[in-house]
Formats: C-alpha cells, structure tokens, sequence
C-alpha cells in the first residue's frame, strides 16, 4: 500500500510543476485585470521554444528560452488586449490557435511530424539519505522545478498579499480607475503582469519539454493550459488556492495513469474517461456550487484607457 | 441597419486576411529560401481547392475541377456551421468555446443512430441530423443553465464540457461500450460503420465527394440570418445579447432567449458533428481529428458574426484546407492554412485598432474623435461595459465605461463580445 501512495506521490511531483507555474501565471495576468486564456498556446511555444534550443544550447539555458518565448507571446496578448483593445478572449483563443498551427508547422519543416529528436533533459537529483526512508522516498528522483513549484506559490501569495507592489497589482484588477486616480500606471502595471505571467507559463511549458519528457511532442501541452486555467478558478484566483487546484488535478491525473497501468484493481469498474473527466466536472461542480460567490477580480476583462471614467 | 456601412464593417477582415496571408508568405519565403518558389506554393494552394482550371480548358477531365470543389465544399460546410454555431453564440451576447463538444456529441449520436436503426433513407438522415442537433443542444445546456442562474461565466464552463466530452467520448465510449466489433479477426478503430441509409447523397456522383452537406450548411445559413435579422425573436435575442437591460425594460424575456439561442448554438455545433460523420466518416472514428470548435471561433470572428459574413469566410478557409494537401508537394505541412487563419483572428481581434485607424485615414479632419459625427456606422449601445458590472451585483463603479459608445469607434461585432469578455465567472 505505502509502495502505490509512493509511486503516486512520485508522479504527481514530477508532473505537477508544468502545471503549477501555468497556472501562477493565469492567477499573475488575470489579478491584473487581464483574462488569459492563451495559457495552452504560451506553454506550447515555451515547451518548442526550449526544446529547440536545448538542442544546442546546455539545458538550463534553454530553460531560459522557453521561458522568454512564453513571456514574448504574452507580450503580444498585452498588446492586443491592452493597445489595441481586442476581447481578450477573442486574443487568447487566437494566440492558442496561433501556437497550435504555428508550431506545428515549424516542427514541420524542421523535424519530424510528430516532435523533436531527444535532447538532454534536467538532471534529476537523488539523495542517498532519502533512500531508505518510506514515504520521502518519493521525494527522489525530480528535478529542482518540482521543489521551485512548491515554493512559488507561496512566494507569489506573499508578492500579492503582502507588499505594497501586490496591492497595487489587486486594485488594478479590482478598480483601474481608483488606481489610477493615485498615479498608479494602470497599463504599465497590467502589462507587466501579463507578459510575467506569460513567462510563467513558458516555465510550465519548458517543464513539459525538459523535465517531463526530454523533447517536444506534437500534442503538447495536450490541454493543460485550459487546465491551469481549471485550477485558477477552482483556486477562486488565489496563488496558494490555485497551486492547491494544480497539485490537486496533478495527482487526480497520476492516479489515473497508476491505476491504468495495473496498481489497484479499480480500472475495470471505473472507465478511465471517468477518472480524465473527474476534475473537470469537480471544477463545473463547485462553480455551481459557489454560485456568484466565486468573484473573480472585478475588472476582469474590461479594457481600460486613462480617459475612462 | 443602414446598408452603406457594410463594407466597412467587413473591411478590417478582408484587410486581416489579406495581412495573414502576407505574413505567411514572407514566412514561407524565407523558410524555402525563395519568394518564387513560396509564390508557386500559393498558386498551388488555390488550384487544389478551385480546381486545375488551366488544366480542364486544355482538354483535361472534368474532374480536375469537381474532385477540388468537392473537397472544399466539404470542408467549408463544416466551418460554416461550427462557425454559425459560434456567431450564434456571440449574438445572443455568449462566447461559445464549448463548439467542440458539442460538435463531438452531434458527431457520436449521429454515429450511433445511424449505425443501430434501420429506417428508409428518406427518414434515417433527418433523425440522424435531428437527434445530433439535440445532442448537441443538451451539450450546450449545462453551460446556459450554469450562466443564467449561477453566474458560471460560459467561457470555463464550455471548456470544462469540452473537456469532459473529450474524456468520456474519446477515452471511454469510443474505445470501450461503442466500439465497433473486431471483423475477421482484425480490430477496428471507432465505431460501428454508419448503414448505407443514413449517408449523406453526394450531389453529383462520382465526380466530386461533395454531398449535401452543403445544401444543410447553406439553409441553416439562411434559416439563421432569417431568423436573426427577419423575426421577433431572432431580434429580440440579439436585443438580450447587445443590452440585457434593454431588453428588461423593453419587457423581453432575456433570459430565455439568451438560453435558447445558446441551444441554437449547440444544435449548429452538433449539426456539424453529423455532417461530418454521415458525409465523409461514415462513423465515429475515435476522435475528431481537428479542432474544429476553436475553427468555429475563428470563422465567426473573421465572418463579423454574420451569417454572410460566415458563409464566406468558411468558404475561403475551407478552399484553403482543401488546397492545403497540395502544400505537401512543396514540403509545406499541411497546417499551413491554420495557420494563416490564427492569424487573420489575431488581426481580427484588434477590431477596435482597426476601427480607429480606418477613421483616421478615412476623415482625418474631424478634429475631436469623441465627435458623433460618424454616421457611417452604427454607435455602440452605450453602457456596453455597465451591462456586466451591474449584472454581477458587485456594484463596480462603471469603471470599465469608456467612451467607445460616443466615438463610433467599435463595431457591432465588438459590442457582444464585451459582455462575454469577463464580469462574472
């Protein structure tokens, strides 16, 4: 029994930071009052970006990389939503689409059809004293996002809660105007937001690439940037909340693939589509639940110009 | 609405196709090393989806004109009715991102009631398409119910549904209960083979694969715009999307109109789920392959959610998916047309850029822009942003009221948008 929470507990630490820090990164754009549903499309190019250059590049670097590719595509989602004042759904659904066949195309005619050749992954690392001890075990054997992706969110809760930069953040969300009534640079601010939360999730996507796998595959992220999204709300915008979501459907997810590869005898009574389909209809569960309860930030969505009143 | 702004509305789509296509042919220039070569791709893109014309007139057969037509007619009814479902959605002030579920909903229960009954040709296809429609309606309604009575913004909900579809359809019905049973020893993907009955007829035999897939996409355009622009309730839905409180005080039940143009919504979605089964699948077969929903969005954006506007729109894109398999000759991945349609919707989405910068080069002398001068295109409802505010019930201070309502600037497509743009969730 210890072995199958072990190995549970393993795979949902390998598998979690890709989505966490996606879905930081939602949390980040849309506190700021900018909706983000171009996370899937952010992490695709970060995890192609990153997984091309760490073809030549040494592996961190290449981190780098994806991360600046998810922060230039969110550039250009602050561009749309924030100068050129588009819906900004319309715009992340459009650099989703954008990534979708973008890069697929150039995997196209770079590689193969259906990824990129092997490159060298993140190192896993592994502690002699945590062998032999049940439970922690399973602490081995992950690279440093796993740990990275334990702590940022607290991090970010903190940036957002705490400091004087997180409260100007919120109530560029919340109220713009009042914002700026107080010389707060409500655009600059928001744009920020989103093109760090863009880095964000380009991490996720690079976590995809290089930790997860150890090169691009044509289906990634294969949905889990609208999962980010999932959990953003589930985690009703809040850092830890959200983290809680992401690590919550990580480990929904590497229970399924545990119980399909044979550990417990469940699989034949619950069909995997069941158990794929679980947290999202947790997440349309508890929306209907909290009803109008669940309050995103109050600007969300609404674009803004220093001529608003 | 007056008639002369028509074009002009429709400009800034042509201007962002005409955009996309540039960019991607520098793109394809620089990635092949030669514009000319880039420019042959381009030439070989539209004679795979209009037809080798040259070749017919020099005496080749006719079906070098068919085959092609065929294929792009296929594909463009398909985009012309995810795309209506979505602009559907987007009139009755709703963003319908769930297409895709709901298309796979129609798709399997067109699937399976062609495969199970048997029932004379003439009455197989219209309960294969009827029972698709209300499958995919029924995909629809969570999200709608969810909107109107929980304040479950509609974005995440229909993505949720759309992820759970995938999950129950692909992971489970398609590969488990449903299943087509393994024939002579060898096993089959998908689901049982649709009955001969319940195909679509093709239009002109063995010359093209077109079927009348067409003829449904082509009427539910017309039904559509019929019933938007030509009956009480089609403008009293768009009424409840535009202006929720209009509508209120106008004394239309807003809600049930909001609610059943979400289920026209889903019932186009689901259409062409069964249109795409009984016309080219012939069954379900594990998955559905593109996607078609997030298609849908980008047909009805660059279509300025009108149902001309669409039809044409999936007809260019379709012609470009069909002549996207020539592509491959030059070693350009078929995707290609995705690609440039991504990016027209990128383009289109800064509507609100293009509007200014075509008042600036249109009048540039009209001093102030806040002047309402503009006759030439139809204000914004003033108070497009309260809407949400109010309806959430937090009492937000209207921050979000900008000045878009007096400088004319946005269009109509921008106005039901901004209310699916956030508020709630």
């Amino acid at each position: 029994m210890i072995a199958v929470f072990e190995s549970l507990l393993s795979a949902t630490l390998s598998a979690a930071p890709a989505l966490v820090f996606a879905t930081l990164g939602a949390v980040l754009s849309e506190r700021s009052g900018v909706i983000n549903i171009g996370v899937e499309g952010m992490m695709r190019l970060g995890a192609f970006c990153a997984a091309v250059s760490a073809l030549w590049l040494p592996t961190p670097v290449a981190l780098l990389v994806g991360m600046l590719a998810g922060a230039l595509t969110a550039a250009m989602h602050a561009l749309l939503c924030l100068k050129a004042r588009a819906d900004q759904v319309v715009a992340g659904m459009a650099i989703n689409l954008v990534a979708l066949a973008g890069v697929t195309f150039l995997l196209e005619t770079w590689f193969q059809p259906y990824g990129t050749p092997s490159i060298a992954a993140l190192t896993r690392h592994r502690f002699e004293l945590l062998e032999g001890v049940p439970l922690l075990r399973a602490l081995n054997g992950h690279t440093w996002l796993t740990p990275l992706a334990l702590v940022l969110p607290f991090a970010l809760h903190i940036l957002l809660q705490r400091t004087p930069f997180g409260l100007r953040v919120r109530t560029v969300g919340e109220r713009p105007t009042a914002a700026a009534t107080l010389g707060i640079p409500v655009l600059r601010l928001r744009t920020l937001c989103v093109v760090a939360g863009g880095l964000f999730a380009g991490l996720g996507g690079a976590a995809l690439s290089l930790s997860v796998l150890d090169r691009f595959e044509q289906h990634m992220p294969a949905g889990l940037g609208f999962m980010a999204v999932a959990a953003m709300v589930f985690g009703r915008w809040s850092a830890l909340g959200a983290a809680g979501a992401a690590l919550f459907f990580s480990a929904g997810s590497a229970l399924r693939i545990s119980l399909g590869s044979g550990v417990g005898g469940i699989v034949d009574a619950i069909p995997q589509g069941f158990l794929l389909a679980l947290p999202y209809v947790l997440t349309l569960l508890v929306l209907s639940l909290q009803g109008r309860r669940t309050r995103p930030p109050a600007a969300l969505g609404t674009p803004w110009s220093p001529e608003t009143r | 609405m007056p008639e002369p702004g028509r074009f002009r509305r429709a400009l800034p789509s042509i201007l962002s196709v005409a955009l996309a296509l540039l960019l991607c042919l520098v793109g394809l220039a620089i990635a092949k090393g030669s514009l000319p070569l880039a420019l042959e791709a381009y030439g070989q893109l539209f004679i795979g989806g209009l037809g080798d014309i040259g070749g017919w007139l020099q005496g080749g057969r006719i079906t070098l004109i068919t085959r092609p037509l065929g294929e792009t007619a296929i594909k463009a009814s398909l985009l012309a009715l995810v795309g209506l479902s979505v602009a559907v959605g987007f009139r009755v002030g709703l963003f319908n991102i769930g297409a895709q579920g709901q298309m796979m909903l129609g798709a399997l229960a067109a699937a399976v009631v062609g495969a199970q009954l048997s029932l004379p040709a003439w009455l197989h296809v219209p309960v294969c398409l009827l029972v698709a429609c209300v499958a995919g309606a029924l995909w629809a309604l969570p999200a709608g119910v969810l909107k109107l009575r929980r304040g479950v913004h509609e974005v995440i909900s229909t993505i949720m549904l759309n992820w759970i579809a995938i999950s129950l359809i692909d992971n489970w019905l398609a590969v488990g209960p449903l299943r087509a049973a393994a024939t002579l020893g060898a096993s089959r993907s998908g689901t049982d083979d649709v009955q001969v009955t319940a195909h679509l007829p093709r239009l002109f035999g063995a010359l093209s694969r077109m079927n009348f897939g067409l003829v449904i996409a082509l009427s539910a355009l017309v039904l559509v715009w019929f019933w938007l622009f030509r009956s009480v309730h089609g403008f009293e839905s768009r009424v409840a999307g535009l202006a929720p409180e209009a509508a209120q005080t106008a004394g239309i039940a807003g809600e049930r109109r909001v609610l059943s143009g979400f289920l026209v919504s889903g019932a186009l979605a689901g259409l062409a789920g069964a249109v795409w089964v009984l016309g080219t699948e012939f069954k379900y077969p594990g998955s559905l392959g593109a996607p078609y929903g997030f298609d849908g969005i980008g047909i009805a954006l660059i279509g300025q959610n009108h149902p001309l506007g669409v039809g044409l729109s999936a007809l260019f894109f379709g012609l470009m998916r069909a002549g996207g398999t020539r592509l491959q000759l030059f070693g350009v991945h078929k995707s290609f047309p995705e690609l440039v349609q991504g990016l027209a919707l990128l383009f289109v989405a800064a509507n609100w850029a293009w509007g200014q910068l075509l008042a600036r080069r249109v009048r540039p002398e009209t001093g102030a822009p806040g002047a309402n001068g503009d006759a030439m295109r139809p204000p914004l409802p003033p108070g497009e942003n309260r809407v949400h505010g109010a309806e959430a019930g937090v009492g937000a201070p209207n921050a979000s009221h900008d000045d878009d309502g007096a400088t004319g600037t946005g269009d109509r497509t921008s106005s039901p948008l901004s209310k699916a743009e956030g508020g709630e969730r």
